[in-house]
Parts: C-alpha cells; structure tokens; sequence
C-alpha cells in the first residue's frame, strides 16, 4: 500500500495519457485516409509545369475577379506542409517565411493551429506607405512586389498590421533547402535589398487563366499552399463569382478575418477553431 | 568666458592653424575613417551586418536621420523669421542657420543612403510618385528643401575668399542670388512644415500601432524640430565665439533667439503633456495599455522619456534659455544645446523603438504567441553613426573656418 509511485511499472497517470496519445493518434490517421496521401499532393505539386513564356512583368490582373483564401482554424491540423510548400515554391529560406505557422489558444482554453499568408487587404497599409509604389493591390485584388522598383526603405513592413513582410537583409546564394521534397522552385530569388512578400502563387494564376484554368478548381493555377494541405483547411478562389467553392464556403460558415477594426479589408478569411466565439 | 569683446573684425589669416585645431581636425578624421570603413562594409555586404530584424527593420540610423533634420531646423525658423517677420537683426544669425540646416539635411542623406537597401535607387521617388504615402512627401520635401538649402547657401560660397580668389565676380552673382533670400525663405518655410511635421506622421498615420497611432506625432516633431534646431544653432554660434575669441552676434540677438527657443521647447513640453494625460492617463485604448505595460516591464523606457527626453533634455534647456541670468553666461547656453542635443536624438530614438519593440498581436487567440522583440545596435551601426557625426562637425568646422559666416556689413 505505500509503496512509492515511481516502483509501479505504469501509473494510473501515463495510462491513460498514453491511452489518449494514442487514440489521438489512430484519429489523425483516420482523419487523413479519407484524403490524398502526402506524396502523393507533393507528387501533383510536382507534376506543374511551369516553365512556358515569361509572364507580363508588371501585370495589374483581371478586375472581374477578386482572389481571396478561406482559412479552417477547426480543420488545420498544424503539420505545417503548407509553410513547406510555399518556402519550396516560393523559393523562401526559414527566417522569410512569407507563411507562418504558430499555436494559439482560444478564451476557453483550446488549442489551434494558426497560419496566416499575406492577407491581400484591399486597403493595404504596405501599399499606402510605399514612397515608390514599388507595392500595390492588382485589379483581381492580389498584393504584389516590383522587385525593380522597392528602394529598400522597410516602410512596409513597419507599416504592416500582420507581419507579413520580409525583407532580404543578405544575398542569398542557396536554395530555401525545400525543394524537391515539397515542389520545385518556380520564381526568382529575390535581389539583396529589397522586400518581400506572399504572392498568392500570382504566376500560377497569371499563367493559368489564359490556358482556361481556374484558380481555386485547377492545381496548377492554385497557390502551392491551398494544393498541399492534406485536411482541405485552405480554399482559394474568385470572391467575386458567388458560385466558386469559396463564395460557398464563406455562404456556410462563420468566418471573420484578422485585426478587421482596422479597416484594411483583407481577402482572406478564417474559420473560427473550436471553442471560438465570434 | 563672458569677457569677450564686442564685434570687432572677423577677418583671420586662413593660413597658420593652430594646434588645438589641428588635433581636432585629426580627431574628426578618425571618425570619418570608423564611418567610411563601416560603410564600405555595408555595402559591401548589405545590411545583414546590422543587428536590424524583420521585427525591428528601423533602429539607429533613422534616429541619425531624424535626428540630423531636426537638429537642420533652425534654418527654415531663422529664415522665416529674418526674412518673412522681417526681424532684420535676425539676419545676423540667418547664415549660420543655412549652413547649419544645409549639414543637417546632408548629414541626414548620408544616413538614409546606408539604410535604405538600394542606395542605387535613391531616386526613384522623383520617378515613381506615390502621392499616398507620406514618406513620398517626406521625400520630395527633403530633396526640394535642400535645393533651397542650396540657393541660400551659394552667396555664401561665392563670397568666400577661395571663389572670389579665382572667380572675381562670384561674389556680384552671390549677391544678386541672395536678393532671392525672402522667397526662398517662403518656399524653405512651407516645405519645411510640412516634412518636418510628416516625419512624426510618418509613425502616427500606422493605424496597426497602438503607441505610435496619433494625431500629435507631428505637431510634437516640428515643435520639437524648431526648439532643438534653433538652441543648437544658437549653441554653435555661441561655441564659435568662444574659439575665435570674438563676438558675432549682439546680446540683444542672442536673447531674442534664446527667446524663440526657450518658449517653442515649453509649447513643445506643454503638447508632449497632453498627448501623455489624453492617451495614457485619461483614457485608455486597450491596445496602448498592453503595450505601454510591455514596454515599462521590459525596458527603463520610463525613466529614459520622463528624465532624458523630458527633464534634461526639454525643461532644463527651456528654464537655461528663459533665464536672462543664465543665457548671459556662454556655458549656460553651451550646456542648453547639448542637453537639447542630446534630448532630440533621444526622443527621436524613443519614438521609433517604442513602436517597433513592442509586437503585433495579429492571431485571434488569447495566447502571447509573439515575443517582445529586441534591438541593440552592433559596431557597423555605431560606425556609420559615428561617421556622421564626423561629417557634421567637420563640415561645421570647415565652414565656420573658411566661409564668411557672419560678414561685417550686414545688408
């Protein structure tokens, strides 16, 4: 009877923590064969070839459209493929993720997985504060850089609400060290100097259009992120047109977007996680 | 000290420096050398030599830079007053301020030019206009203002003995350009307003941070400009009597400057104030609590804004400069400069770390994800501040030296 604790081969404690790893376990597993396996999303990713014509170099996109990102905080289940799949794209080394990842609590004490890619706000703070226009919001709503024009004065990022942009502090001379195992290098590193930022894969999209591709429907126009994510927690597509899978999904749930007392009207939207009110 | 005579003859041999200059001169060649090794080595290698982070993408050389703008103020408020409230004694001191002013805003490029991450692209502002951004304006303002700088400042040059030497009628053009002075004290007035002021906007239009999102930040940056810029003209001018043994500018004028200085640093002190008791101690924005919380538990940040900023470098100068007793006395006004000195740089380092140091908390849970950020500048970043400094002081020292500051027959 007194016996000390740490003499029992397993306490009633690790039992049941063990129990619960477990059964955790077997659920995420159950809850990924209902989809694609992670080679093969990685082997899709692969199989886009982009290597045609060189794209307009400053596009302003199609105003029919509006691209936004749905975001499912109770679907995510924080692997991170999307953070990968974009450093690998996107050629974007660790410390630059345009991409980011990190665990969150709600009020009520729940954790969630939360990701966050440029928002692509309609009125954009980095875009307001650019002494260059070296950043603007495009016709179809994408944020993007001129890589020529950005005189490297960092505004931007200070003026950003989220974060989300990075700025190339050093030449880089390797790969992100992503690539291969999570897709193949599909723009231009960019020069020392200047900022950066999340595109919505807008090469893919730019290129896909004219062929008859949909962003959002068609994996080769959809930005590697939505593509990779092995739970569908991320869903791309045209705000504008009410029958896209997006325009549904937004229809259907609760969804709010970040720092929205700000008025910067981003595109992407999320979907609260469990235990979330809104 | 305050035994020197009245005005007399500024006329020195050029030739034959004495010793004390010379080892001056060796000591500001020291600190050129610490800034052009540290900026060869930033552009060398870019800027991954500083300690500047994604977090914290602005630190030390923007606090030279704004800094050195201020510090540049006292010739658009001098201008202004010589020539558009037509204080003619202040025409006395209106070089002095030029000059000042014109090393100010070039100590300030040199800064800009080693933080901006393309130096080769400085100019794309006058190509690529963004009317929307305010540092746009700060730009075009800048480059147009030091246009200015430059008009006012070229009779100047023309009248020294080293152009009228070899160009005997450089000081007849120099004279002619200075008939322009009112105008370009207009022109100099309105762009100065506007981007000393819109540097502050610069932080208090940022919507997404609570600390620096306000409508004081440029009221308080050209209030603040003026009373520091003027009392170190003043602290120049006053500095330089002392070396040449003589004085320049009457009591009457050194009073009414002091004057000038003493009552915009009170405004200034009286808005810096309110903007504290209406943001802080009034009301309170959620947002700016957390934040100030944050700043207070990680950093003396109190004790740097409440003595530095505000005791030594605004209430201390402004009580020196009010004094009649103690703006008599050159160590007073001397002690008066370098404590506002001191106090902008300060303030202007406050100002953009207290902003940046702080996180945004941009996840929509409750959690503390993001950490408080850090900054302290490495070698490279103190070099290149150092060499500033050298370049201002030693453009001070060469112009006081050889161009004809303060000319006997004032117009």
């Amino acid at each position: 009877m007194n016996k000390p604790t740490q003499d029992k081969f397993i306490t009633r404690r690790e039992f049941i923590t063990m129990l619960t790893g477990l059964g955790a376990s077997v659920g995420v597993a159950a809850v990924l064969s209902d989809f694609d396996s992670l080679n093969d999303l990685i082997q899709k990713e692969l199989a886009i070839d982009l290597n045609e014509e060189p794209l307009e170099k400053k596009s302003h996109g199609n105003g029919k459209h509006r691209w936004g990102m749905v975001i499912d905080l109770s679907k995510c289940i924080g692997c991170k493929y999307c953070v990968y799949a974009c450093q690998a794209v996107n050629d974007v080394p660790d410390d630059m993720r345009w991409n980011v990842y990190l665990t969150d609590e709600t009020e009520s004490g729940n954790i969630f997985h939360m990701t966050r890619p440029c928002l692509h706000c309609q009125d954009a703070p980095c875009v307001a504060v650019c002494p260059v226009q070296a950043t603007y919001v495009r016709d179809d709503g994408i944020v993007i850089m001129d890589y020529d024009v950005c005189i490297g004065c960092r505004y931007c990022q200070v003026a950003c609400p989220y974060g989300a942009r990075t700025f190339n502090w050093e030449k880089r001379t390797a790969s992100s060290g992503y690539q291969e195992d999570w897709g193949t290098a599909e723009v231009d590193r960019r020069p020392r100097g200047v900022a950066e930022k999340c595109t919505f894969c807008v090469h893919r999209i730019d290129r896909g259009i004219p062929l008859g591709l949909v962003p959002g429907i068609d994996r080769a126009a959809t930005p590697a992120c939505v593509n990779i994510c092995p739970v569908k927690a991320r869903v791309f597509g045209d705000l504008n047109d009410p029958n896209s899978p997006i325009s549904q999904v937004i229809a259907s749930h609760p969804t709010f977007r970040l720092r929205e007392e700000l008025g910067t009207e981003p595109n992407v939207y999320y979907i609260p996680p469990e235990g979330m009110v809104l | 000290m305050t035994t020197i005579a009245a005005p007399t003859s500024t006329d020195r041999p050029i030739s034959s420096p004495n010793s004390t200059f010379r080892v001056w001169i060796g000591f500001l060649i020291c600190l050129l050398t610490i800034g052009v090794l540290s900026a060869v080595s930033v552009l060398w290698n870019g800027l991954e030599v500083t300690n500047l982070t994604n977090q914290v993408p602005w630190g030390l050389w923007i606090t030279v830079d704004l800094s050195a703008i201020a510090l540049g103020a006292g010739a658009f408020s001098l201008s202004a007053v010589a020539y558009l409230l037509r204080a003619d004694s202040f025409r006395r001191i209106a070089r002095m301020a030029v000059f000042a002013g014109l090393v100010g805003y070039t100590s300030a490029m040199l800064a800009l030019a080693m933080d901006i991450g393309r130096p080769d692209r400085f100019w794309h502002p006058i190509l690529y206009w963004n009317i929307h951004s305010v540092l746009w304006e700060v730009t075009m303002c800048v480059i147009l203002y030091s246009t200015v700088l430059g008009v006012e400042f070229a009779p100047i040059l023309m009248e020294s003995k080293i152009v009228s030497k070899r160009f005997p009628k450089a000081p007849k053009i120099g004279h002619t350009i200075h008939q322009f002075a009112p105008v370009a004290a207009i022109i100099g007035l309105g762009l100065s307003l506007l981007h000393q002021s819109s540097l502050g906007a610069t932080y208090g239009v940022l919507v997404a941070r609570p600390i620096w999102f306000k409508p004081s930040l440029p009221v308080m940056f050209i209030l603040s400009a003026v009373a520091a810029g003027v009392t170190f003209t003043l602290g120049v001018t006053v500095f330089y009597e002392n070396v040449v043994k003589t004085r320049q500018i009457s009591d009457k004028l050194r009073r009414q400057i002091a004057m000038l200085a003493g009552l915009t640093m009170l405004a200034y002190l009286y808005l810096k104030l309110w903007d504290f008791l209406a943001t802080s101690y009034y009301s309170h924005l959620p947002s700016r609590v957390e934040d100030l919380d944050l700043l207070n538990r990680i950093a003396p940040y109190g004790s740097s804004f409440w003595i530095i900023e505000v005791l030594l470098g605004g209430l201390i100068p402004a009580v020196i400069l009010l004094t009649p007793k103690l703006r008599a006395q050159d160590k007073w006004i001397l002690a008066a400069a370098l404590l506002a000195f001191i106090g902008i740089v300060v303030n202007r380092w406050n100002v953009t770390l207290s902003g940046l140091i702080v996180p945004m908390d941009w996840s929509p849970g409750v959690a503390e994800v993001l950490h408080v950020n850090s900054y302290r500048p490495n070698w490279t970043e103190w070099g290149i501040a150092v060499g500033v400094l050298g370049y201002g002081l030693m453009a001070l020292t060469l112009g006081l030296r050889f161009l004809p500051m303060f000319p006997h027959d004032d117009h």
